[in-house]
């Protein structure tokens, strides 16, 4: 019980650090309200500016319905003599309370005891084996954020109130950096992470949850010490419909194709490439071999990747300040083009796979039309680097007749200024006047080169210079929202909210204007009896934890 | 010290760049402003090149007075021309001369270091502008290494006017601005035109340099207190004003205002924000739609949290190597070390490695990387 309070404790103190008077809690969009509904973080204090370079990465997480009734996956170790007894005492507070949701509430509570506890006095870590009894809710559905901070990745359970994760898994040789979630996977194996050491893992999220430990379990190790490449993980993904391949980029400027079914026992060496700054695909020489292939896609880093929803391209960005479009499955490059200036940081598919969105140190928003083969529109908004776009695919314009002439996407970037922006981007509005007016109309002021192929057609498999800052049409934010005090790093849509990262690991959950209501209603009764048992909990035990 | 040296060489392998030399500056007490501003202008390339073709050329006309320019031009020369590839040198000459001409750099306080950039180039510039009178005022002796110094041709074919001369570090730094402010009562643009060696930007708390220099170049209404004089209307009008970039220097330099006047104290407050800058930027704020691309060579650091007390160091890209350069010490970082420098987000942060000017270099324009 001391162990709960004084996670109690820390929460509180977390939000107080947090919570800046300058920020708005809610911002305005046409359609209505966005409301702060909760936050997540991690035990405060404990890794700040020790992790410095690593800037926090959020995953969401799906976990459906366990297929088959439970087998105890137990690790033998991880039921203690004393489990039983608490373990009662959590089903009792569980049953106690009745209700689906309230056995999150009960789960958390005694969860928080892991997360604290093993951040803090590692002695203490054998109580928290006793809440091996909670490891039963893991076998049903869930959403779950999962993110890193410094050494650990924490796990946070998104439909809890709940501030603290329920879950951390440290690393004690490098720090993870980037991870990926597969909720289709067919067996086991759904998580990714990639670290900065340049290994990568893979696990089954749900075996995480269960295990109480505070290290990764069951996990597949890929380049294990850097044996394929030692260079710094950068972005990690699943093929879609991959049938468990994945790609890992590193800050070398190469990706690696995995198989999670292979165990990599083979040589994987692959030839010296001979062209730094020319793109080719090596294979690797033996089927045993994982990785199965290697891309080298640039010189200097790949800071991201994304496929296609639809698994036929692959998307990447990286210093050199190209964003690259490959035919997947053909390994050859579709087209891509520079920025305006400065690395690319982020980019992100639409879902009909048309518009690639990116991010970099340009402060642009880049919509990048797959028709066209171009540029299409920049986003002006953000005061610093951008560090992460998505489009917002629950979203639908509300004077939308239905008819799909007028398209309108929603987009979401984020940047290094602490702003989330909101962005429409209406097809009609943007591209017409564009070919209306070509740039060409004034040829006395033409510079050369970028003019010159503006509107003419772009072969398959070129890249493009920069364009020049006149010929690209600009796009003005929706909305414009200091969502962090500290730089933002990622932006996931929802279908009821907006979620919003900074990079030191604070999470924002954001409710849409519609949903906030019948949501928040639903989440005030969780809300409120976890208020009821939170400070009949400090109260009876938080003094004597101040007196320790 | 010579183990550091062998240190960096081997780090560098056989990638040691041909010919090039990474030298320490040794500290006299509080000149570390001077040693990171002096590395900074030791790797921008073209104005090394012509710093010490400058010296080669005047060497051989002898009579060489002593003053700032041939000092930096000896101390230039001689880290060149060492023979090992690493190591330390004293810029005791140079920092001697500089004392000397200059009492504010005199004392053993910490002094700032773009106030020594700034007084440094204004002093080559007067040095080199003399020395073209002089020249000038002498009967028919002008020998060919003034020519160089002097550059464009007005300059002699207005004879002995006050025409400003267009040194090689004009060449090199100077830029124009213009300042345009439009009368809103009769329309009328006044513009005037002023030359600058560097831009002075305000910055803020999580910002990039994108957006100061938006900033700096973004419409000011001129009203209530403040109105402009218009001369067409011949009185005091609402106005707009805003600066733009008329003619972007080769070498860009950009100096960060992290030194406030914060009234309420009664003192210069250092402000340890996040401003972040790219490794290649463009100007937007340009008359012309240029697109110039610039690429970022060097870096002066601010490390302290006050701004009377602290240190400087510079990072410095030589051969597409990035070096840190603190006083004797040199060591190779990787590129991406770069962002550390940022700033802090907080306040109170321990980090106070805060970068402080900017040393960009134009590409792709002219063919002067070497």
């Amino acid at each position: 019980m001391i162990n709960t309070s004084n996670g109690m404790i820390s929460t509180s103190s977390t939000s107080a650090n947090t919570q800046s008077p300058g920020l708005k809690t809610y911002f305005k969009t046409p359609e209505g309200r966005y409301k702060l509904h909760y936050e997540k973080t991690h035990p405060s204090g404990l890794l700040h500016y020790a992790h410095g370079k690593t800037a926090t990465q959020v995953t969401l997480a799906n976990l459906k319905d366990k297929p088959a009734p439970s087998t105890p996956t137990a690790q033998p170790s991880s039921f203690s003599a004393s489990s039983g007894v608490r373990s009662a005492a959590a089903r009792l507070l569980g049953t106690g309370n009745g209700g689906r949701a309230l056995s999150f509430v009960g789960g958390n509570g005694g969860s928080k005891s892991i997360s604290s506890t093993s951040s803090r006095i590692g002695s203490l870590g054998a109580s928290s084996s006793s809440n091996s009894m909670i490891n039963t809710n893991y076998d049903g559905k869930g959403t779950y954020l999962i993110f890193n901070v410094g050494d650990a990745i924490f796990i946070s359970d998104l439909n809890s109130q709940d501030k603290d994760p329920i879950k951390s898994i440290h690393f004690s040789n490098s720090n993870p950096v980037c991870h990926a979630f597969d909720q289709d996977a067919k067996d086991g194996h759904d998580l990714l992470i990639g670290l900065s050491s340049g290994d990568v893992y893979s696990v089954s999220l749900r075996q995480q949850l269960q295990d109480v430990g505070k290290k990764l379990v069951g996990a597949q190790h890929y380049n294990k010490d850097g044996s394929v490449s030692n260079s710094r993980c950068m972005s990690i993904a699943w093929v879609p419909g991959g049938d468990g391949a994945f790609g890992v980029a590193h800050a070398d400027g190469n990706l690696y194709i995995y198989e999670k079914s292979k165990d990599g026992a083979g040589d994987s060496s692959f030839p010296v490439i001979k062209d730094q700054s020319q793109f080719s695909v090596s294979h690797a020489r033996y089927s045993k071999s994982n990785p199965i292939a290697r891309w080298h896609i640039c010189q200097g880093s790949i800071n991201g990747i994304a496929f296609s929803t639809d698994g036929t391209y692959l998307a990447t960005v990286g210093r050199d300040g190209y964003l690259r479009v490959f035919d997947y499955s053909k390994g050859q490059l579709i087209c891509g083009g520079k920025s305006y200036y400065g690395a690319l940081l982020c980019c992100a598919w639409s879902m009909d796979v048309k518009y690639i969105l990116t991010g970099g140190e340009d402060d642009l928003v880049q919509v990048w039309s797959m028709e066209d083969r171009k540029v299409v529109a920049w986003g002006e908004g953000h005061n610093s680097w951008v560090s992460g776009v998505a489009f917002d695919s629950y979203w639908s314009s509300p004077n939308s007749d239905g008819t799909g002439e007028n398209v309108v996407y929603r987009f979401g970037s984020v940047g290094q200024d602490t702003q989330l922006l909101l962005w429409d981007l209406e097809m009609d509005e943007i591209v017409v006047p564009l070919r209306r007016c070509p740039p060409g109309g004034s040829p006395t002021f033409s510079t050369g080169s970028q003019s010159s192929h503006w509107d003419s057609v772009i072969p398959v498999g070129t890249l493009q210079p920069a364009p020049s800052m006149r010929d690209v049409p600009k796009l003005s934010p929706v909305v414009a929202h200091r969502a962090h005090t500290e730089p933002l790093s990622g932006v996931v849509f929802r279908q009821e909210s907006v979620l919003t990262v900074c990079r030191e690991g604070h999470i924002k959950i954001w409710m849409r204007p519609g949903t906030s209501e019948s949501q928040s209603s639903n989440s005030e009764t969780i809300s409120s009896t976890s208020l009821r048992e939170k400070p009949l909990l400090s109260s009876k035990t938080g003094s004597s934890a101040y007196k320790q | 010290m010579g183990a550091a040296g062998s240190k960096l060489e081997k780090a560098l392998g056989d990638q040691f760049p041909e010919g090039e030399r990474y030298f320490g500056l040794e500290n006299f007490g509080n000149t570390c402003y001077c040693n990171s501003v002096l590395q900074a202008l030791y790797f921008c390339a073209p104005f090394r090149e012509q710093l010490l073709e400058y010296y080669a050329n005047s060497k051989n006309t002898g009579d060489a007075e002593e003053n700032l320019l041939t000092c930096l031009a000896d101390l230039f020369t001689q880290i060149s021309s060492q023979k090992k590839k690493t190591g330390v040198i004293a810029p005791k000459r140079f920092v001697q001369r500089l004392k000397k001409q200059n009492e504010l750099f005199r004392s053993y306080m910490h002094q700032d270091a773009h106030e020594f950039l700034n007084f440094l180039l204004n002093e080559l510039v007067d040095i080199l502008e003399k020395e073209a009178q002089a020249v000038k005022s002498e009967p028919e002796t002008s020998s060919p290494p003034e020519k160089t110094a002097n550059g464009p041709k007005h300059a002699q074919a207005n004879g002995v006017s006050k025409e400003p001369l267009v040194t090689w570090v004009h060449k090199n730094f100077q830029g124009i601005l213009t300042n345009e402010t439009r009368c809103l009562q009769c329309e009328t643009v006044t513009a005037r035109d002023e030359t600058f060696f560097d831009l002075s930007l305000d910055i803020e708390q999580n910002s990039s340099i994108t957006s100061c220099l938006k900033n700096f170049s973004s419409t000011e209404t001129l009203n209530a207190e403040d109105k402009f004089f218009c001369d067409k209307c011949c009185s005091l009008q609402e106005a707009q004003k805003r600066m733009k970039i008329k003619k972007p220097p080769h070498i860009l330099v950009i100096h960060l205002k992290r030194f406030k006047y914060i009234e309420q104290l009664g003192r210069y407050k250092k402000l340890s924000y996040r401003v972040v800058f790219p490794l290649e930027l463009k100007l937007s704020n340009t008359v012309e739609d240029a697109d110039i691309e610039y690429s970022l060579f060097a870096v002066v650091v601010h490390v302290g949290s006050g701004p009377n007390h602290g240190h400087y160091v510079s990072l410095v890209k030589s051969h597409n190597h990035w070096l840190f350069f603190d006083d004797e010490n040199v060591e190779m970082i990787d590129e991406s070390a770069v962002q550390t420098f940022f700033g802090s987000t907080q306040e109170y942060s321990s980090n106070t490695d805060h970068g402080y000017i900017l040393f960009y270099e134009s590409i792709g324009a002219s063919n002067n990387k070497s």
